[in-house]
Order: structure tokens, then C-alpha cells, then sequence
């Protein structure tokens, strides 16, 4: 009986079980101040306990004081079935082949109205119904790998998925498309990166900033844009979301050169030092550089080995050279520090950064500014951190390095190889030269002035 | 108007009233809640909507209709006034405690019960006129009624608490440009019961709905209570009519309703009786446009050589329905015409019931028509010129809303026009468009902030207009006027600094503003508070009574001057007794023949004479007194 009552505590669950009323009935609910009938729904477990939840005739759902109710009586029970609309998916003999890997996001979804929870749609059939564009451009096959918030992601994850992408690229598939949680997506797409060596084809992971569930959704839009970039010729690790706040034109953005940078917009990602690397209009698609991998016949080969005992430590005011001791002590391989300005850390902590440098702990030094490269010789407290041992991570995004560091730390533990690889270009991930739009770049001002 | 037995006809009508309150800040962000009327928008934002799977995994036929039409949305808004909310770009923030308390008010007088913990829901909409396609909504009471001057009380059945859709601006081509200043204010939506039996009940309930809300905290402009009307009768449907501008027009928009559903019945039972049968109706048109390159019909040849199609339909059996009428100027074929033009975007369609000559087809093309069409006597056929797109979208409206016939009346939601009629404006949405809002959290109404509210509710209105009907010796109808202009507060607050006439208060609260309009003045520019000014400088005799409109006038053309401004730039100075004397004395100097000969019934033009020099400077009254004794006197003098 009890668990027939999800999330409902306090005097909400005891009036419902002292009148064996279940979650899904239909009940009749007099208080002194009228009568509400409706369908007892399951409550939000963070809700106030002392409430019974339903939803009327109407369709509106309400919350009752069970103190206030004077007698409940059951009129019948109506528990939600959903059917899935199953339509096939069309198979063209003249379209490419794609792969959709799953990781649990909601780029397509049906509604539960009753709880407003949102159903994943995966299959082919599912998305086909959804989203029937898609079998103008591709013919589909789908894949769910886990079902996971992208806060939830971790390096194991990302080690299954660049080999799943390694299958799909070396059985004939001519693109991957990777749905995937915003929150931690570019992480993902820097991992993806440095793991897969002489990738042959596209492979693009998107989201949606609005879900799916609603009619605004950026869902379809982003998805549709993300099949044509997985036909295209750009064999790289990619983030295809749309590139302004209307339902215009997406982005294509390099995987390690890219980061979401506004909590809730659909134009949340950005490219972060470089123009992002194309877009997509009207299912067309045009570069604005030509410096990408292109499509080969290459094999491609997984790297998925990581080091998780890295750790991405961001520099303020105050900042304590006990955590880096805690860091040292729990035998961390490499600390990545989100530094200040041009990558510094507070004099105070340097003993502490010493002593894990001389424990053979790799440290690398990114900028929470985001955009630029580390300058670690213009003050003399940066050519002191590097004097203690610390890398100058170039222009490298503090999550990149973080990623980078462990990757490498995966493939080797020579420290001379690791200061090398850290330092080498491996996947787009450090540039030679910023040119000087990549800092506020707009790109509806560049395509309205036709500079692009 | 058609005279019909309602009560045998078991009309039922409901009425839901949205009105807009007057917090100070938006529902669910914390934007101003101010309209920026005409001003130009800052920024321009396309975005496209799509249907959602509801809960069947079906799509809602609503919003099917609305996608189908394929229009492009285009957002305007402003900088300064719109947030990243109402771009769709943010979560919602905390519900306004403000707004709330008002629309708790409301409920409270219409005797409804507070629901205790309110949940907000989600209700989609389709046509663009909410950036996330849904309007956060929640239902804030349950089950209250108003009651009717004979002592009848219409039901309520809820009241909601929503965010008020963007403002439609135009559409151009196939793109609805929509306004979002106003999108996000928060909105109070009263839904009676179909306790309403007759046209004139129904104006009656709209009408003390509107009362009861406008003596609340609540926006008292144009467009801020909007009402719709639904309709059914015993053999037809439940009918939605949105935008019922006027009160007055109520009666006549449910008789011309019932009109068009008895007569859509009528065509139902005739069908029948022709033993026609839906199944038979077969949705294949026939390219006309090759046999008609040359036809006698000048926009149809025009049409045809620019690239359009001409396409036909024979409708079997279905001679004389197109043409039967349903409501005033209002044929089955005008029916089919505004919900092809609606989804369509064509013009409409032509029919052989209506006269093709007036299209300008020769006796030759309607030969050659009707041998292409295979069509028979007894039969109807329709045409429509366009693209194939367009083509293919009107000849499905044409044909399911011809199958429709064999069932009566097709539930939809109208548009009410001008005349009484009303045109399809879309699908009635279905149940399954409303669900729980989760981004927000729920809202608790606490039995202390009911009780607050409670002990402090105002007077009902129809209370107040016989009460101050009775104390200021008004007629009512201008109290009621008085709350219908959102004047109520302000009236009491002028009684306040000048009791001793309050008609005059409210001639120049009604009556003068509203003849001031009449010439074209802005009288939008005087406010609460040049009122107050005003008749703050009356009360201490700055001015006299007769120099109020003279304010209004240039405060209509200088809205940026204070009054105390305009008295200085209109060289209004108050005039001393002593002065008056001299212009009096001065006056009468100059028409001494005048008052030898009419003696005092020279009053009357004197007085003109005298008021010229000093109107709006000093009270008329004391004005008209000291001619009356100085005139009196000198016609003493001359005897």
C-alpha cells in the first residue's frame, strides 16, 4: 500500500491510507468548503508533506489540506496507458546511413499529461513521428547507451561511447550523432576527441536547450541540423546547436573549442578562441573555415583509457593550500588549475603546488577567463609557478585541459611524454593564432555585414 | 433579428471573461507590466512552433489545424521591458504575491473557494501567440456565482490565474508578427457555469462580471477585459466565441449563434431526406486550369496566366446547401469560404449556388465546367484558384467541412465580427493540452492570507451604485459609467478635495472628457493626477470652475507641462473681488444704452461681456452675484 502512495508524507499519506485510497483513483473529496473529484496523482517528494494532490475533470491539478477534509469517497480509478506511435522508418537505399546514440536527454519526447513527466521517444519508429523530416535525409538506427543526466556523465561513459562510435565509423555508418544532456556536453566532446584517433566520419553531439515536450522546443530543429552535419564531409567530433535565439541556423563547433556559456538560451554554446567552424541553414550547410578533418576511409581507432585521478581545481581569493594537500594525500596523478588572468594562483598555495609537483603529480595551468592563452612569463609569479613545475596550458579551456590531462595520463605515465602531449595539438584543442573577432564574435552581425 | 423560443431550443450560454490585473510586475518575471501602445520595437525574433505528442501519442487537432497553416512568427519586443523570460529563453520565476492577492479578491467576492495548493499547468497553444507554445495557468478558485439584479445566480465555475498572451500585431504574407509587451501580465480568467438561458442574461452576467472585476485592483483600459461567449442549443454544439468587444453585442451574437446552428441542423435533417451519405463524399479534384486559359473571368484567366491552378470538386447532391443561409449574409458557402481563407491563406472559393456570372463565366465556361466535372443537375460544385500547396490545403478544408455537414455542427472555436456574425478562427483545442507546469513549484494560499483578504473586500458594485446614486443624487447609469472608465477611485478621491459638487466632478470626469475626445483631444495625456491638481486649485479659488476645460485642452497638447505649469503659461490669475468690481463697473460704463433700454434683462449679455475678461479666473457664480447687485444699482442711479 504505501508505496501506491509515491512522495505523499505528514497528514497528505495518512488520510489517503486510512481511507485506502491509492494513487490513480478516482476520488470525491468533501472539505467545509465544497466538493473537488478528481484523480489522485503521485506527488513531488519535496512538495509539503500535508497535502493530497488531483487532477480534475478539467484537466487543472489542485492540492487539498487533509485537515480540511471532511470525507473521501471513492468513485473509480483511471491509471494513464500510454501508446508510443510506432511508425516505421523508411529505408532509402540513397540516403547515408546514420547512427543515434542515446545517452538520455530528451531530443524527442512524448508528455505523461497526468505528472507532465517527459517519456524519452527513441526508437526509429518513435522519432520518425516526431520528427518525420528526418527520413528525408538519412535513414536512422538508434542506440540507447544509457539513460543518464548529463550532470551524471563520468569518464566510463565516455570510454563505452567512443567505442560504440568506433564500431558504427570502421561497420560502414557514415555519420554518429550522439544525443546528449547540455550541461556537460562539451566535456563529453573533448573526451570523444582526444579518444578517437584517425576518425573517418562525422560525429556530432547534440541537445536541446528547451525541452522537447513543448511546442518552442529547439529539439527537432537541433536534430534535423545534427543529421545533415553527420552526412556532411567534416570528420571531426562536433556540438551542432542552434546559433541564435530564433529558429534560424545552427552552429557547428569544434569539439574541444566549445563550451556552454549561458545557463539557459538556445544559443548557449559557443565557440571559445575561434570562429565556430560552420553552420547550418535551411539543411544547408556552409564552412567558414576549411582547416577540418575530412572525410576518409581511415580506420578509426579508440583510445578510451582515462585517468579519473585528475582533479580541476578553480583559483579565488582565499583559496587553501589544504586542498591541494587533500589532493596530493588521496593520490591525485594531476591537478588542473582554472587560474586567474593570465594563470596564477595565489603565492600561498605555492609550497603546497611544489610539493605535488615533486610527488610526480602533473599540474597544468588554464585561465577562468576562458578565452585567451596563458602568459606565464609577463609577471614573475607566473615564471615562478613554472619554475616550481607547473605546464602553461596555452589557450587551452580549463574543462579541456582537464579532460586532455586525463586522457594522456591514460595513455602514458612517463612524465617528459605527458608534458609533451599536453603541449601538442592533438584534437583542435590548441590553437597557434586567436584572431581578433573570436572574443565577441557576433555571428548575426557577420552574416547580416556578409563577412562570413 | 430572427425572434426564437430559447428556452425550447435549450439555449445554453457561458461566459469566460479574461481580465488583466494591475500589479506592478509581470506573472512570472519581474518585467514592467506596462504596454508600450505604438512604439516601435527594439528587436526582431523568428521562431516556429510544433506540434507536441500528446498523451495518447496522438497530436491535438487544434494544433495539427495550426501547424498545417505553416506560419512563420515573428517576435517583437523591447529592450527595456522584455526579459529573456518571455523570449522563452529563462525558467520562470517566483508567481507575483501581488497579482495574487488581487485575483483572491476577485474569487473571494464571487464567493468562490480558494484552492489551497495551487499548481501551475501548462495549456498549449499553437498559433504563436505565447513564445514556449503554452500559457502558464492555474486554477485559484472553484465553484462561486454572481448574482443577477432578479435575484438569479449564474455559477462560476473557476477562476484562473494566467500569464496574458503577446499582442498580435499583423500578418503579412504567412508571417503573425506578435507583441510582447504584453505577453506575461498577469490575468485573472472567469468561467461561468451554462447557467445562462437567454441573449439578454448573458449581457446582463458579462456586464456585472465587468463591474465586479473593474471595482478591483485591475487594468481599466481598452482591451483589458476581453469576454467570450459559448453557445450551444439542444441538437448542436458547444460554440467558443472569442472577442466580443462590446456588452451590446452580446444578445445579438448568441441570436445570429443559434441561427447558424439550427440552420446548420436544418441542412443535417435535408441531407438526410436527400439520402445522401458522407462516405460518398470523395476528395479528387480536377485540374481545370488548361480549359480555362480563356475564360470570360477576368481574375481567374489573370490568375491561371501568372501560374496559378483552377481546380474543381463536384459535390454530389449538394445543389442549393451552399447557397442555404445560416445567419444574416451568411451562407453554408461563406462557412466553407472563411475556413478555407483561415487555413488556406486563399481568398476563399466560388460555388455554383452563388450566381458564376457574377465571377464574369460566360455561358461557354460553365458549359465547359460543368462537362469536366461530371457534373449533374442536382449536384454543387466548387472551385479554387492557387498554388498547388494552397490548392491541396482548401480542398481538404472543402471537404471535411462538407462531410461535416452530415453531422451538424462542427465544434470550433469563432471570431466575433461586427455585425453579430461570427467567422472559424480555429479548432476547438481538446482536453489534452494541459498539463503540469515543471518548472515552477507549487503555491500554498494560507487560510491567514484568505482571512486578510476577506476582511477587507470592497463594496460589490451594484451596492455602490445605488448608494451613491442615492447619496449624490445620480442617476445610476452614470455611476456604472463612472467604474466602465475606470474613474471610480478617482471620483472618490476628488470628493474628497472638493465635496461641495460632485456633479461636477463627475460632468468632467465623463461628460467633458468624453466630448474633448470626440474633438480629437488626447485626453489620455491628463491624469489621476492633473485631475487632483485641477480641483485642488478650485477648491482654494485659484481658478473658477469654468477654466477646467480649458486645462484639459492643453494638457491634452502639452502632456509634459504640470498643471501648475499650464496655470502660469495661461496667464490664469485669480481675480479679486475689487478687480471684478472695476471690470463690472467698467463693463457697464460701455453699454449704458443697452441697460437704459432692456434694463436688467441686459443681465443675460452683460454677462457675456463680463466673462470674456475673467472666465476661469473667479467662480461664475460670484461673478454673475456682483453684476446682479452693481446692475441693480445703477438702474437705481438712472431712475
Amino acid at each position: 500500500m504505501t508505496e501506491n502512495l509515491k512522495g505523499y508524507k505528514g497528514k497528505g499519506k495518512e488520510v489517503l491510507k486510512k481511507n485506502k485510497v491509492a494513487i490513480w483513483d478516482i476520488i470525491k473529496v468533501t472539505t467545509k468548503e465544497g466538493e473537488y473529484e478528481g484523480i489522485v496523482l503521485p506527488r513531488n517528494e519535496y512538495s509539503a508533506p500535508d497535502y493530497i494532490e488531483i487532477k480534475l475533470e478539467n484537466n487543472y491539478n489542485i492540492g487539498i489540506h487533509a485537515a480540511h477534509i471532511l470525507n473521501i469517497e471513492k468513485t473509480g480509478k483511471r491509471e494513464a496507458h500510454y501508446k508510443i506511435p510506432e511508425k516505421k522508418f523508411p529505408i532509402n537505399k540513397n540516403l547515408p546511413n546514420i547512427k543515434l546514440l542515446g545517452t538520455g536527454g530528451t531530443v524527442a519526447s512524448r508528455l505523461d499529461y497526468t505528472t507532465g513527466a517527459v517519456i524519452p521517444s527513441f526508437t526509429p519508429g518513435e522519432l520518425f513521428s516526431a520528427v518525420p523530416e528526418l527520413a528525408e535525409i538519412c535513414n536512422l538506427e538508434t542506440e540507447i547507451v544509457f539513460e543518464i543526466l548529463s550532470e551524471n556523465m563520468r569518464p566510463e561513459y565516455w570510454q563505452q561511447l567512443a567505442k560504440k562510435v568506433e564500431h558504427a565509423a570502421n561497420s560502414g555508418k557514415d555519420g554518429v550523432v550522439i544525443g546528449h544532456g547540455t550541461d556537460t556536453m562539451s566535456y563529453t566532446s573533448a573526451a570523444l576527441s582526444f579518444m578517437l584517433q584517425d576518425l573517418s566520419i562525422p560525429v556530432v553531439l547534440v541537445g536541446s536547450q528547451r525541452s522537447s515536450d513543448r511546442p518552442s522546443s529547439d529539439a527537432a530543429l537541433n536534430l534535423i541540423n545534427a543529421t545533415i552535419v553527420a552526412t556532411s564531409d567534416i570528420a571531426e567530433v562536433v556540438i551542432t546547436m542552434l546559433g541564435s535565439t530564433a529558429h534560424d541556423y545552427g552552429l557547428i563547433h569544434r569539439g574541444t573549442l566549445v563550451r556552454k556559456m549561458h545557463s539557459s538560451v538556445r544559443n548557449t554554446f559557443r565557440s571559445v578562441d575561434a570562429l565556430p567552424l560552420g553552420m547550418i541553414q535551411n539543411r544547408i550547410i556552409k564552412m567558414f573555415k576549411n582547416d577540418y578533418n575530412k572525410r576518409s576511409e581511415s580506420q578509426t581507432k579508440a583510445l578510451p583509457n582515462f585517468e579519473k585521478k585528475v582533479a580541476l581545481v578553480y583559483s579565488y581569493p582565499g583559496l587553501n593550500e589544504e586542498l591541494i594537500d587533500f589532493y596530493i594525500d588521496k593520490g591525485y596523478k594531476g591537478i588542473v588549475f582554472a587560474g586567474t588572468g593570465l594563470g596564477h594562483v595565489s603565492t600561498t598555495i605555492y609550497d603546497s603546488v611544489e610539493r605535488a609537483v615533486q610527488e610526480g603529480i602533473t599540474v597544468l595551468m588554464t585561465t577562468q577567463t576562458l578565452h585567451g592563452f596563458v602568459g606565464m612569463n609577463v609577471y614573475s609569479t607566473g615564471r615562478e609557478l613554472q619554475n616550481i613545475g607547473v605546464i602553461p596550458g596555452k589557450n587551452m579551456l580549463p574543462e579541456v585541459g582537464y579532460v586532455k590531462l586525463g586522457w594522456i595520463l591514460g595513455q602514458t605515465t612517463n612524465p617528459q611524454e605527458v608534458k609533451e602531449m599536453l603541449l601538442k595539438n592533438i584534437a583542435g584543442e590548441i590553437i597557434e593564432r586567436e584572431i581578433p573577432i573570436a572574443f565577441n564574435y557576433n555571428i548575426d552581425e557577420l552574416l547580416k555585414n556578409k563577412k562570413l | 433579428m430572427e425572434e426564437f423560443d430559447y428556452e425550447e431550443l435549450g439555449l445554453m450560454c457561458g461566459l469566460e471573461i479574461h481580465q488583466q490585473l494591475d500589479s506592478k510586475t509581470k506573472l512570472f518575471c519581474r518585467c514592467p507590466n506596462k504596454l508600450q501602445g505604438t512604439r516601435e520595437p527594439d528587436f526582431t525574433i523568428k521562431r516556429f512552433m510544433r506540434p507536441v505528442l500528446g498523451e495518447m501519442g496522438t497530436y491535438d487537432k487544434a494544433m495539427l489545424t495550426e501547424y498545417e497553416k505553416g506560419m512563420d512568427i515573428t517576435y517583437e519586443g523591447y529592450n527595456d521591458v522584455i526579459c529573456t523570460y518571455e523570449l522563452d529563453e529563462t525558467p520562470p520565476f517566483e508567481c507575483n504575491n501581488e497579482a495574487k492577492k488581487i485575483a483572491m479578491e476577485i474569487a473571494l467576492l464571487l464567493k468562490a473557494n480558494i484552492i489551497e495548493e495551487m499548481h501551475v499547468c501548462r495549456k498549449n497553444y499553437l498559433d504563436g501567440s505565447v513564445p514556449c507554445g503554452f500559457q502558464r495557468t492555474m486554477i485559484l478558485a472553484k465553484d462561486g456565482y454572481v448574482e443577477l439584479e432578479n435575484a438569479k445566480k449564474i455559477g462560476i465555475d473557476i477562476l484562473c490565474l494566467e500569464e496574458d498572451a503577446a499582442r498580435k500585431i499583423k500578418t503579412e504574407k504567412r508571417t503573425n508578427y506578435f507583441r510582447l509587451d504584453r505577453l506575461g501580465i498577469p490575468l485573472v480568467e472567469v468561467t461561468t457555469k451554462p447557467d445562462i438561458s437567454d441573449p439578454y442574461e448573458c449581457r446582463e452576467a458579462a456586464e456585472r462580471l465587468g463591474l465586479l472585476l473593474w471595482t478591483s485592483n485591475v487594468k481599466k483600459v481598452l482591451g483589458s477585459i476581453r469576454q467570450d461567449v459559448n453557445v450551444s442549443i439542444k441538437d448542436g454544439t458547444r460554440i467558443e466565441i472569442k472577442g466580443v468587444q462590446k456588452l451590446d453585442s452580446i444578445p445579438t451574437l448568441i441570436n445570429h449563434e443559434v441561427s447558424r446552428q439550427l440552420n446548420l441542423v436544418k441542412i443535417k435533417q435535408e441531407l438526410e431526406k436527400r439520402d445522401l451519405k458522407e462516405e460518398n463524399i470523395i476528395n479528387k479534384p480536377i485540374d481545370l486550369s488548361k480549359i480555362m486559359t480563356n475564360t470570360k473571368s477576368n481574375f481567374i484567366a489573370k490568375g491561371i496566366k501568372s501560374g496559378k491552378k483552377l481546380y474543381g470538386i463536384n459535390v454530389k447532391g449538394f445543389k442549393g446547401i451552399f447557397g442555404m443561409e445560416l445567419m444574416e449574409d451568411y451562407r453554408f458557402g461563406t462557412e466553407v469560404s472563411s475556413k478555407v481563407q483561415s487555413i488556406s491563406g486563399l481568398k476563399g472559393i466560388i460555388h455554383s449556388d452563388e450566381n458564376l456570372k457574377n465571377n464574369k463565366f460566360s455561358d461557354e465556361d460553365i458549359k465547359k465546367l460543368i462537362k469536366q466535372l461530371n457534373s449533374k443537375e442536382g449536384d454543387c460544385f466548387v472551385l479554387v484558384l492557387g498554388t498547388k500547396d494552397e490548392i491541396d490545403k482548401a480542398m481538404n478544408v472543402v471537404i471535411n467541412r462538407v462531410k461535416y455537414a452530415f453531422k451538424g455542427v462542427p465544434p470550433e472555436t469563432r471570431r466575433a465580427l461586427e455585425n453579430g456574425n461570427t467567422e472559424f478562427l480555429r479548432e476547438l483545442h481538446g482536453g489534452a493540452r494541459l498539463y503540469p507546469d515543471t518548472d515552477s513549484q507549487t503555491i500554498i494560499n494560507s487560510e491567514k492570507e484568505i482571512q486578510i483578504i476577506q476582511e477587507n473586500l470592497p463594496e460589490y458594485p451594484w451596492t455602490i451604485i445605488k448608494q451613491y446614486s442615492k447619496k449624490y443624487k445620480m442617476e445610476e447609469r452614470l455611476i456604472k459609467e463612472l467604474i466602465f472608465t475606470g474613474n471610480l477611485n478617482l471620483f472618490n478621491e476628488l470628493l474628497k478635495i472638493y465635496p461641495e459638487n460632485p456633479t461636477l466632478i463627475i460632468t468632467t470626469l465623463l461628460e467633458t472628457t468624453k466630448a474633448l475626445r470626440r474633438d480629437g483631444k488626447e485626453v489620455e495625456n491628463i491624469t489621476e493626477k492633473d485631475f487632483i491638481d485641477i480641483f485642488t486649485l478650485l477648491k482654494y479659488n485659484e481658478i473658477g470652475k469654468e477654466a477646467i476645460e480649458e486645462f484639459m485642452i492643453v494638457k491634452s497638447n502639452y502632456p509634459d507641462l504640470t498643471i501648475e505649469e499650464l496655470k502660469k503659461e495661461l496667464k490664469i490669475e485669480k481675480i479679486s473681488e475689487d478687480d471684478l468690481k472695476k471690470i463690472i463697473h467698467n463693463i457697464i460704463h460701455k453699454n449704458i444704452d443697452v441697460i437704459k433700454e432692456k434694463e436688467m434683462r441686459a443681465m443675460g449679455p452683460l454677462m457675456g461681456e463680463v466673462m470674456k475678461k475673467v472666465r476661469g479666473k473667479i467662480d461664475g457664480k460670484i461673478v454673475s452675484n456682483e453684476l446682479k447687485t452693481i446692475l441693480q444699482k445703477k438702474l437705481v442711479e438712472l431712475k
